[in-house]
């Protein structure tokens, strides 16, 4: 949202040759644009793809909807319903997190490890072992919801208090007062705006990790109907349930950005998806202590987690029994053939999807600053994709691409694209207007622009996206191996989920978190070393 | 290679902004001869339109009435034949590159980017051995603005746009800077405007001062500086030079004193 209104009040007074299309309003652009997708797909639905199960016309998905619209509402209800409570709890959780690190510096890391590991996590295959504490109610998808929202918002909400004015708080030092007042009158009122820029991406996410719950079997709700509906190649309901959802989940991003500008409508827009990274300590003994004390919290508490709710051996895998099954026990090399070889596929496929999404989301959001109309004309289309839940409309996907290693490349792109060009386009258009002006006084021409001023200003969005991809890419890979393709790493958790092999399923559950950890830690190394090389004044 | 400047000629231009539903008339009636190779400084309050009327001339903003013509050719079309070298107030240096690829970025845009000899002899020009590989981050505001009077004049441009460009510079240095500036421009004969809320220094360089009044702006004085070059420190303690700079003064207040009676000649 905001990316778009920014442009329109940062534009130049006055763009040099601009075409007769830069005068029509952006909501009649955008509008014409969506109504010529809509009857292009139509069209193809019918012609191209009649029959064939890949493609549903708008007209079938209505008509469908409205035959069985009992069916849909009620689910859609009981989603929705799930992903309030995960939301609700998910985010308290998040805040008491935050709040914890801010009065506790010296927590602050290894309450960072845990949250990251968290959303490291393969949802889909830890719903299992979830289903072990909970039994087959709905506290399974609650708790996935809540656990898709406490990454975002404990960051969101750290961000907050951070900003909190440096001087305010002198003022309340200087009156003898503590940390607990400081943070009390000063840091919990700075917080509000970032923390609902925060909140408004858990909105979505906390309905994704409702229907990824509810995919492994759960009674009612979209994810149980989505997995039933494609296994009996029911296309019309697909897409009902994949429309209804990205509904929704836009709904609710919509509607907590609108309170939150209603709360603080003297807050500029603040983007949460540009995490900055966080500093490492200087000295090899104090960086070292910095890596293992969060690892070891972490490990701490995977074993209260199997201790609190008391779960049986047979289910219950420790880190050294995870050990054990890679390493020692003398299926181990087999279990690691299994396991890696199956690994790799999923790093392949999940990387070349990445790949795929950046370079045409780059290309687009360069594309989007040469030809300004292009730019009004589907910048909020792609604003607004941005902030549903890609991997609810896998299914949708699966379809449409069919099962194969190409589905879950096909995903990753999608699911890559969006987010990259939404935040790096919105930094080219922060390049600032007197470097532009430089070029211009040169008549520079639009590839020397692109090199000397958009690609650099564009480089810290990109690898702050990059960062959050890593475990996002590999979510939604396992999610679509999961459900369709019987390749990669989720299809080893699918089968083992399916033979009750649970051994397996944590050693890839862990496995696959630890990938995560280590992919979001080397993109953030990476990034910290190139701001640092580019000694970029940009600010974010 | 002392090619000639480009004579600019400024007939009536106004230029207006259209600001929050708002509109802001930074320029009205504003007229301006600067013959080949001439040197002009443009003095007035702050918000008057100067830095408006620099990017009217480099071609980076349109007027919407009146012209400008540089020897038969638009703002446009010398901007376009690369002819023109600009110094804004804001340094705007790319921060991921150094000093030296900094001021090269100008050579690379007009197509002679193995210029290196030009390069060396602008960060010796304005002081800056020793920070070559510096990155802007690194340096202190002056040298950053030295920076951007590098990159201005590194292509050898035929009219050069100097927007208050040593704002940030200490007296020494400005001093230094504007000796410099006064011998590249005898020896390379380019067309200069420079903007500048320094009336002594304004007096130094300038064969001409032009006095603003506030907003919207235009020309309300004009001062032919007539002392001989090159022109010398001595020169900066003669009385002349002290009678010159009570002149300037006294009409840059007088036109901020009378925003009512602009079209009354000052002078
Ligand atoms: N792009 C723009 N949009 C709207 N208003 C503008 C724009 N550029 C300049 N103005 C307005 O025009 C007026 C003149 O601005 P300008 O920058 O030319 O002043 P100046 O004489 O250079 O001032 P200073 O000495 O402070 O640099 C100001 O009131 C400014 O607000
Ligand atoms: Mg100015």
């Amino acid at each position: 949202m905001s990316a778009t209104a920014e442009t329109a009040a940062t534009a130049p007074a006055r763009p040099a040759g601009g075409s007769r299309l830069d005068r029509v309003p952006p909501r009649v652009l955008s509008s014409a644009v969506g109504i010529a997708v809509l009857l292009l797909w139509e069209l193809l639905a019918r012609t191209v793809y009649a029959g064939s199960y890949r493609l549903s016309p708008p007209t079938a998905v209505v008509v469908e909807f409205f035959e069985f619209r009992g069916l849909y509402l009620r689910n859609l209800w009981h989603s929705t319903k799930t992903a309030a409570w995960g939301f609700l709890w998910g985010n308290l959780a998040a805040m008491a997190l935050a709040v914890a690190s801010t009065l506790l510096p010296w927590l602050r890391r290894s309450i960072g490890a845990v949250v990251l590991t968290v959303f490291c996590l393969p949802f889909i295959a830890i719903a299992p072992i979830l289903r072990l504490i909970t039994g087959p109610g709905n506290a399974t998808p609650i708790a996935l919801s809540a656990l898709a929202v406490v990454f975002t918002t404990y960051v969101a909400a750290l961000l907050g208090f951070d900003l909190a004015p440096g001087s305010a708080l002198d003022v309340v030092r200087s009156y003898g007062r503590g940390r607990l007042t400081a943070f009390r009158s000063v840091r919990v009122r700075a917080s509000v705006p970032a923390l609902f820029a925060g909140l408004q991406i858990a909105a979505p996410a906390a309905f994704l990790g409702a229907v990824v719950g509810e995919f492994t079997g759960a009674h009612r709700g979209l994810g149980i109907l989505t997995v039933r509906a494609l296994g009996a190649l029911q296309t019309d309901r697909i897409w009902v349930i994949a429309v209804m959802a990205t509904i929704v989940a836009t709904g609710g991003y919509l509607a907590i950005g609108a309170l939150g500008r209603y709360l603080c409508p003297w807050s500029p827009a603040l983007d949460v998806g540009a995490v900055p990274v966080p500093h490492a300590e200087p000295g090899l003994l104090n960086r070292l202590a910095g890596l293992l004390a969060p690892i070891a919290v972490v490990f701490v508490f995977w074993y209260a987690f199997l201790w609190v709710f008391g779960i049986e051996p047979f289910f219950a895998k420790t880190p050294v029994d995870v050990w054990a099954e890679l390493f020692s026990v003398s299926e181990a090399p087999e279990t690691r053939s299994i396991i890696f070889g199956a690994l790799g596929t999923t790093l392949w496929t999940t990387s070349l999807g990445y790949v795929v999404g950046l370079v045409g989301a780059l290309a687009s959001a360069l594309v989007f600053i040469l030809v300004p109309w292009l730019e009004r004309a589907l910048m909020p289309i792609a604003v607004a994709l941005r902030s549903i839940p890609i991997i609810v409309t896998t299914p949708v996907i699966i379809l449409f691409v069919g099962r194969g290693l190409l589905t879950t490349t096909a995903i990753v792109a999608v699911m890559s694209f969006f987010p990259t060009l939404v935040n790096c386009y919105t930094a080219m258009t922060r390049t600032p207007e007197g470097i532009l002006d430089v070029l211009r006084s040169y008549d520079a021409s639009s590839t020397a622009n692109v090199r000397n001023a958009y690609l650099p200003t564009s480089v810290p969005a990109l690898l702050a996206s990059a960062r959050i991809a890593v475990p996002t890419s590999l979510l939604g890979a396992t999610v679509a191996e999961w459900l369709a393709t019987g390749d990669g790493i989720g299809a080893v958790m699918v089968t083992a989920f399916t033979r009750n092999d649970f051994k397996i399923l944590w050693v890839s559950v862990a496995v696959l978190t630890i990938v995560a950890v280590i992919g979001y830690w080397l993109v953030a190394a990476f990034e910290l070393r190139t701001l640092e090389r580019m000694a970029s004044g940009i600010s974010r | 290679m002392a090619r000639r400047g480009a004579p600019v000629d400024v007939v009536g231009v106004g230029r207006t902004f259209a600001l929050a539903g708002d509109e802001v008339t930074a320029l009205s009636g504003f007229d301006m001869h600067v013959p080949a190779g001439g040197f002009i400084a443009l003095i007035g309050p702050s918000g008057c339109g100067k830095s408006t009327a620099l990017r009217l001339v480099a071609g980076l903003d349109t007027p919407d009435e009146g012209t400008i013509d540089m020897d038969g050719s638009s703002p446009d079309e010398m901007r376009r034949g690369q002819r023109i070298g600009v110094a804004f107030q804001d340094p705007s240096l790319l921060p991921w590159r150094t000093v030296t690829t900094n001021i090269r970025l100008a050579l690379e845009l007009v197509g002679r980017r193995h210029d290196t000899k030009a390069v060396d002899e602008l960060v010796e020009l304005v002081g800056l051995q020793g920070f070559e590989k510096a990155r802007p981050s690194q340096l202190s505001g002056g040298m950053r603005q030295r920076v951007a009077i590098a990159r201005s004049l590194v292509t050898k441009p035929d009219l050069l746009l100097l927007d208050e460009p040593f704002g940030a510079l200490d007296a020494l240095t400005r001093q230094q800077l504007n000796d410099e500036l006064q011998r590249i421009w005898t020896a390379r004969g380019t067309t200069t405007i420079l903007v500048t809320h320094s009336i002594p220094e304004a007096v130094y360089v300038a064969d001409e001062v032009l006095v603003m009044s506030p907003r919207p702006g235009s020309v309300v004085a004009r001062h032919t500086i007539g002392f001989e070059r090159p022109r010398t420190r001595e020169l900066l303690l003669t009385d002349r030079f002290h009678a010159e700079v009570e002149a300037v003064s006294a009409s840059l207040h007088r036109s901020e004193g009378q925003v009512v009676q602009l079209d009354t000649d000052p002078s």
